[in-house]
C-alpha cells in the first residue's frame, strides 16, 4: 500500500472509531451485521446440507455410479469401467416368494457380492444385538428384514426356502447403507450372496430381474466417463450418477429451504432499508466535515475514498460479527434439524462467509451509494454559508440503484433470474403505487389534522393529534420516505410471518391426524366388498380402493419409447418397468388438474371410445390422464398417445389431461389413470390406504387372518418420521423469522434515529413557544402512531399481494387472503412505532430548547 | 510590517474586474462589481462592510471556495479560473488557513483531533506533536482531549486559531472571528490571532464589521455596493 493510501486508511479508521459514538453509525453497523448474519446463517446451513447430501448421495445410491438393466452386464463394459479406475460391485434385484414352514411371503431380493457395500455399512442383528457391518451376507446365508422374519415367523438360525434353495437366516438387517428413505418397495427385504443365486434357479430367461453394476470412483473419473454414460443411456441402460441423481429432500424440506432463502433475502432487504435510512443521517452529519476538508484542500476523490473507506471498515467489522452470529445461528438450525437429518454434515465451508461479506458490501453500495455521493459534491463554500447543502440524491436514483443491487442479490440467492426480475419489477411497481398512496395519505392526514377541534386543555388528545399530524404532513418528503421504509419493513416482516403460518398450515393439512398409516395391496376383486366391510369406518372417501392393472409402455406416438423420449429419459424407470395403471370416474383426492379436462362420458362424444374399445380392443384410442412430472420427463403434452401392453393386449391412450399430485401424501398415486370401462377386462387387484388409530390396531390381525392374500403395510414409523421432520423444520423456520423481526426492528431504529434532529428541532420550537412535557410527549406519540398506522396499512396491502404472487410462483402453495393482517399490521404498526419512537425521543423531551435547536445539522 | 513596504513584490492574492452575480428569483443580483484587490505576502488586510454587503462572498472567492461570475483572480500566482474544484483544493492544501465566525470545529473530534485535521491532508512528520504545540501556544495545553461542546466559545475559537496556523499556512482567512464572542473574549482572540500571525509571518485577510479590529490591520478596505475602497490608516492621515 502506498504511503498516501496508508495514510488515508489510517485517517478513515480513526474517523470511524470516533464516529462509533453516533447513533446512525451504530444503526448502520447493526443493520449490516444482521444482513450478514441472516445470509451467512442460511448460507452456511444450506451449504452444509448440500455438501452433506452430495457426500451421502454415493452411500444412498450404493455407489458413485449405478448402472441398471434387465440382463447381465457384459465383460467388455466391466473391463472398460475398471480400466477407467472404478471399483465395481454386482448386484441383482428381484421379487420372489420366500417360505418358511407353511408361511409364504413375497420378498424383495437384493443379491450382493463380496465387494458390497461400496460405501457405508449395514446394521444387522446377527442374534446378539444390532451390529454395524461393512459387508453383505456370506454365501449360504440370508439376511431378512425384521418384518419379513415376523411375517414368516422365522428367526436367526432357521432355514428359509428361496426358489430351489434353502438358506440359513444369518441375521436381521435393520438398515441397509444404500436404502433410501421412503417406502419404494412394498415387499420386505431379503439379502443374499450372489454365489447362491444360481442354485435358486430364479434367474431364467424372461424373469423380471434387474442387474445392477455399482461403481465407486472420484468425481473427475465420472466426468471422464460422461460420453460412455450417455451412450449407455441411449442403449436403454438406466444410469444413476451421484452428480445428477442425488436423493431429493422431499417437498417439506425443499419448501423450507426456499422459505429460508426467502427469509434471508427479506432480512437483507430490511437491513438495506435500515442502511439507506441511517446513511441519510450519516451524510447529513458529515456535510460539515466534508466542507471543512474541502476547505483544507481535500479533493473530491480523497473525500470519496475517505468516506468509502470508513464505511468499508464498518462493513468489514459488521461482517465479522454477522458471520459469527451466522455461524452460531446455523449451528442452531442444525441442532433443530439433527433429529431428522440422516447424515453427518461436513463442517461449514468458506463460501457462505464470502457471500455474507459480499452481501454486506453490496447492501452498502446499493442502499447507501447514491446518498453517499452527496458528500463528494459538498461545496467548500458551505463553511461560510451553512445553507449550501448539496442537493439530496434523487429518490428515484436511490431506489433504482438499491433495486438493481437487491435484484442481483435475489438472483444470486434464488438462482432464478426470472423470479428475481419478476419480484423486482413487482416490487418497483408496488413502490410507485405506495408512493402515490403515501402522498394521498399524508395530504389526508394534513386535512384531517386541520379539522380537529382545538380542545380546551393544552395537552388534549385532539390537540396532540392535530399538531402531530400537521408536523408529519408538513415534512412531506421526509415523512414519505419514512412511510415507505416502514411499509416495506412491515411488509417483509408480515410476509415472512404469513408464509411461515401458511407453510405450517399446509404441512399440517398435508398430514392430518387421519393420514393413512396402512396400505393394503393385492386385494382381489372378489375380496373387495368383504375387505371394505371389514375396514368399516376406518376407510373413508379419501381412502378409496383403486383397481390396479400392470402394463408396460411399448410405444409413444407410435414410436418405440426410447426413440420418442428425450435422450436423458431413455433409461427412465417408467419405461423399463410395468406401471400400475388404474381407472377412475372422478379425480382422485390430492390430485390437481393442470391441463386438459377430466373424463366425462356424458359429454358429447365423450363416451364414443367405450363402444370403439369394445368393438375393436387395442385399436381404438382411449383418453388417459397423465401425471405432469412424467409428461415433462418424456416431453409429452395433451393429444400425445401412449401404447400400453397389458398381458397380450395393447391399449392406446391419448393424453386428455395432466395431473399434479403429491407423492408425499401417503395415498395410492398413479402415473396413468384410465376412464372406467377400458381396463376392467384385464386381471386386476385393488390397493388402498387407510388410517387405523392405536386402539383399533387389532383390526390388522383380523385383516391378515381373513384376507391372507392381501399384503398389509404399516407406515406409522415413516409417518412419525415425516411429522418429526415438519416439527423440526418449523422450529428452524421460526428461528429465521426471529432474525427477520430483528432486522425489522433495526429499520425502525435507524429511521427514527435519522429523523431525530428534525424532531428535536420541532420539539425545541414547541418548547420555546410554551409547550409542556405532556403535550410534547403526546404530539410525538400521535405523530409516530399515525406514521405506524399508515405504514401498517400500506405494508398489509403489499404483503397480501406479494405473498399471493410468491405462493403461485415459487412456493407452490394456494394463495389465500389474510383478513387479520389488515387489522393487525396498522394497529401493531401504530403501537410498535409509537412505543419505539416515544422511547427514543424521551431524552429529547428532557433537553433544553437551546440544545434541541442546536442539534439540527450537527451530531 | 506595513503595506507600503510590500507593494514591490508579487501579490499573494490578486483580483481584477471581479464580479459576482447571483440569481434572486428571476432577477440577477450583483454582489461584487468590477472589484480589484491585491494582497501581498505578510500583509494583514481587513475587509469592512455592512451586513449583507457581500464580505463573506468576497472571502469565499478570494479563498477559491467559489468562482466569480467574471474577472480574474489569482492565488499564489495561479489563476483560480484555470483550476477545477480539485485543483483549487490542492492549491489550498497546507498553504491556506481559515478562522470562522462559528468556529467550524467538528463536534465528534477532540481539540487535538480538530487541530490535526488539516495535517491529515498534508501529512508531515510529528503531526500530533505539532498540533499539541500549537494548542499549547493558544493556552489549551491542558484541554487537548476535550470535545468542542466541553469548551467555551473563546476556547473553541482558540482551537480554530491553532488549526488555522498548524500547517504553516502562508495565508489565513478569518471571517468575523469575534462575531460569536463577547467583547472581552473577542479581544483576547484578536490578540492571539495577531500574535500568531506575527510569529508565523502569515498573510491575513480578515472580514469584519468591527472598525476597531480593522484598525489593527495594515490595510482596511471597505466593501460598499460591490466595490472595494481603500480606507486610510491613521498613520497615512497624519503623514
Amino acid at each position: 500500500m502506498s504511503r498516501p493510501a496508508l495514510r488515508l486508511a489510517r485517517f478513515s479508521a480513526r474517523g470511524l472509531a470516533r464516529d462509533l459514538r453516533a447513533a446512525d453509525v451504530r444503526a448502520l453497523f447493526v443493520a449490516l451485521a444482521l444482513a450478514v448474519a441472516a445470509s451467512t446463517m442460511i448460507g452456511f446451513f444450506l451449504d452444509r446440507l448440500d455438501r452433506g447430501l452430495t457426500r451421502q448421495a454415493s452411500q444412498l445410491l450404493g455407489g458413485d455410479l449405478v448402472l441398471e438393466q434387465a440382463r447381465p452386464f457384459d465383460d467388455a463394459l466391466r473391463a472398460e469401467l475398471e480400466e477407467a479406475g472404478l471399483v465395481l460391485s454386482d448386484q441383482i434385484d428381484m421379487v420372489s416368494m420366500v417360505s418358511f414352514d407353511d408361511a409364504f411371503q413375497p420378498a424383495s431380493l437384493k443379491v450382493v457380492d463380496d465387494r458390497y457395500p461400496l460405501y457405508g455399512a449395514a446394521e444387522v442383528d446377527l442374534g446378539e444385538g444390532v451390529e454395524t457391518l461393512a459387508r453383505g451376507p456370506a454365501p449360504g446365508e440370508v439376511w431378512l428384514a425384521p418384518r419379513l422374519a415376523l411375517l414368516l415367523e422365522a428367526q436367526v438360525g432357521d432355514r428359509v426356502r428361496i426358489g430351489e434353495s434353502e438358506l440359513k437366516v444369518g441375521g436381521l438387517v435393520e438398515r441397509e447403507p444404500d436404502q433410501s428413505a421412503g417406502f419404494g418397495s412394498f415387499n420386505p427385504r431379503l439379502m443374499m450372496h450372489i454365489d447362491d443365486i444360481g442354485d435358486t434357479a430364479l434367474v431364467q430367461d424372461g424373469s423380471r430381474v434387474e442387474f445392477e453394476l455399482l461403481g465407486a470412483g472420484p468425481p473427475d473419473l465420472l466426468e471422464a466417463l460422461t460420453p460412455l454414460l450417455e451412450r449407455l443411456r441411449r442403449d436403454g441402460v438406466e444410469v444413476r450418477d451421484v452428480r445428477r441423481d442425488r436423493p431429493g429432500l422431499g417437498n417439506a424440506l425443499e419448501r423450507a429451504e426456499r422459505y429460508l432463502s426467502l427469509a434471508g433475502l427479506a432480512a437483507v432487504l430490511l437491513a438495506g432499508v435500515a442502511v439507506a435510512m441511517s446513511t441519510r443521517r450519516y451524510v447529513d452529519r458529515h456535510l460539515d466535515t466534508a466542507a471543512l476538508l474541502r476547505c483544507f484542500g481535500a479533493t473530491q476523490g480523497e473525500l470519496s475514498r475517505l468516506f468509502a473507506l470508513q464505511l468499508l471498515w464498518l462493513a468489514l467489522a459488521a461482517s465479522l460479527l454477522g458471520a459469527a452470529l451466522g455461524l452460531a445461528g446455523q449451528a442452531g438450525l442444525l441442532a433443530l434439524l439433527t433429529a431428522f437429518l440422516p447424515l453427518e454434515l461436513p463442517p461449514p465451508g468458506a463460501l457462505p462467509l464470502w457471500l455474507g461479506v459480499f452481501t454486506a458490501l453490496a447492501v452498502l453500495v446499493g442502499f447507501a451509494g447514491p446518498t453517499l455521493l452527496r458528500l463528494k459534491k459538498v461545496s467548500a463554500l458551505k463553511v461560510l454559508r451553512r445553507e449550501l447543502d448539496p442537493l439530496p440524491a434523487s429518490a428515484w436514483l436511490v431506489v433504482a440503484v438499491a433495486s438493481a443491487v437487491f435484484g442481483g442479490l435475489l438472483w444470486l440467492y434464488s438462482g432464478d433470474l426470472g423470479l428475481a426480475v419478476a419480484l423486482l419489477l413487482g416490487g418497483l411497481v408496488m413502490l410507485v403505487v405506495l408512493w402515490g398512496l403515501g402522498r394521498l395519505l399524508l395530504a389526508g392526514v394534513l386535512r384531517l389534522a386541520a379539522r380537529l377541534p382545538r380542545g380546551e386543555g393544552e395537552a388534549g388528545l385532539s390537540q396532540a393529534l392535530r399538531l402531530g399530524g400537521a408536523q408529519l404532513a408538513r415534512r412531506r418528503t421526509a415523512s414519505l420516505g419514512q412511510l415507505l421504509a416502514f411499509a416495506v419493513t412491515f411488509f417483509a416482516m408480515a410476509m415472512i410471518a404469513m408464509v411461515r403460518g401458511d407453510l405450517l398450515t399446509t404441512w399440517q393439512a398435508q398430514l392430518p391426524e387421519e393420514t393413512p398409516n396402512h396400505f393394503a395391496i393385492n386385494i382381489q376383486p372378489h375380496e373387495r366388498e368383504a375387505f371394505e366391510a371389514a375396514l368399516g369406518d376406518a376407510a373413508d372417501a379419501r381412502s378409496a380402493l383403486y383397481p390396479m392393472v400392470r402394463g408396460r409402455i411399448t410405444a409413444i406416438n407410435g414410436e418405440t419409447p426410447r426413440d420418442a423420449v428425450p435422450p436423458e429419459s431413455r433409461g427412465d424407470n417408467a419405461l423399463r418397468r410395468e406401471l400400475n395403471l388404474t381407472w377412475r370416474e372422478t379425480l382422485p383426492e390430492g390430485n390437481r388438474l393442470v391441463a386438459g379436462r377430466w373424463f366425462d362420458a356424458t359429454a358429447e362424444g365423450g363416451g364414443d371410445w367405450f363402444d370403439e374399445v369394445a368393438a375393436e380392443p387395442g385399436v381404438a384410442t382411449v383418453p388417459i390422464s397423465l401425471e405432469d412430472g412424467l409428461a415433462e420427463r418424456f416431453g409429452l403434452g395433451l393429444g400425445d398417445t401412449l401404447t400400453f401392453t397389458i398381458g397380450a393386449d395393447e391399449v392406446v391412450g391419448e393424453v386428455q389431461s395432466l395431473r399434479d399430485l403429491d407423492w408425499d401424501s401417503f395415498r395410492p398415486n398413479f402415473y396413468v389413470i384410465f376412464p372406467p370401462g377400458v381396463l376392467e377386462r384385464f386381471g386386476h387387484s385393488f390397493i388402498t390406504a387407510f388410517h387405523l388409530d392405536e386402539e383399533r390396531r387389532e383390526l390388522t390381525r383380523e385383516l391378515v387372518r381373513d384376507f391372507p392374500g392381501v399384503t398389509l403395510l404399516n407406515v406409522d414409523a415413516i409417518l412419525a418420521q415425516v411429522r418429526e421432520l415438519l416439527t423440526q423444520v418449523t422450529r428452524a423456520v421460526e428461528l429465521v423469522l426471529a432474525f427477520v423481526l430483528l432486522a425489522g426492528v433495526s429499520v425502525l431504529y435507524a429511521a427514527l434515529t435519522a429523523s431525530r434532529p428534525v424532531r428535536a428541532h420541532e420539539s425545541g420550537l414547541l418548547r420555546v413557544f410554551g409547550a409542556g412535557n405532556r403535550l410534547l410527549s403526546r404530539v410525538q406519540g400521535a405523530e409516530f402512531a399515525i406514521l405506524g398506522l399508515a405504514s401498517g396499512l400500506m405494508g398489509a396491502l403489499l404483503a397480501e399481494l406479494a405473498t399471493a404472487g410468491l405462493y403461485l410462483a415459487w412456493l407452490d402453495l394456494a394463495p389465500r387472503p389474510h383478513p387479520w393482517l389488515w387489522l393487525a399490521l396498522p394497529l401493531g404498526g401504530a403501537l410498535a412505532i409509537g412505543a419505539i419512537g416515544h422511547l427514543l425521543s424521551r431524552d429529547l423531551r428532557r433537553q433544553a430548547p437551546a440544545a434541541s435547536l442546536g442539534l439540527l445539522g450537527e451530531t | 510590517m506595513k503595506a507600503t513596504s510590500q507593494r514591490n513584490t508579487t501579490p499573494i492574492l490578486h483580483a481584477e474586474h471581479l464580479c459576482k452575480e447571483v440569481a434572486s428569483g428571476e432577477r440577477r443580483l450583483t454582489i461584487l462589481n468590477d472589484l480589484a484587490l491585491s494582497v501581498f505576502p505578510g500583509e494583514t488586510v481587513a475587509i469592512l462592510g455592512q451586513s449583507g454587503a457581500g464580505k463573506s462572498t468576497l472571502l469565499g472567492l478570494l479563498a477559491g471556495l467559489d468562482l466569480p461570475t467574471s474577472g480574474e483572480l489569482s492565488m499564489f500566482g495561479h489563476l483560480l479560473a484555470e483550476l477545477d474544484e480539485d485543483g483549487r483544493a490542492r492549491l489550498r492544501a497546507g498553504r491556506v488557513g481559515f478562522v470562522f465566525q462559528n468556529f467550524q470545529l467538528l463536534p465528534t473530534l477532540t481539540a487535538l483531533e480538530n487541530v490535526m485535521l488539516p495535517l491529515e491532508l498534508s501529512p508531515r512528520a510529528g503531526a500530533e506533536a505539532r498540533a499539541r504545540e500549537w494548542l499549547e501556544r493558544v493556552g489549551l495545553g491542558e484541554r487537548l482531549d476535550h470535545l468542542p461542546k466541553q469548551l467555551s466559545g473563546g476556547e473553541q475559537q482558540r482551537v480554530a486559531l491553532a488549526r488555522a496556523f498548524v500547517t504553516g499556512a502562508e495565508l489565513v482567512f478569518a471571517d468575523e472571528p469575534t462575531g460569536n464572542l463577547d467583547p472581552d473574549t473577542g479581544e483576547r482572540i484578536i490578540e492571539a490571532l495577531f500574535a500568531l500571525n506575527r510569529e508565523a509571518g502569515t498573510t491575513l485577510v480578515l472580514v469584519t464589521h468591527d472598525h476597531a479590529l480593522a484598525r489593527r490591520c495594515d490595510r482596511s478596505l471597505r466593501l460598499d455596493h460591490g466595490r472595494l475602497t481603500e480606507m486610510m490608516t491613521l498613520d497615512e492621515v497624519s503623514a
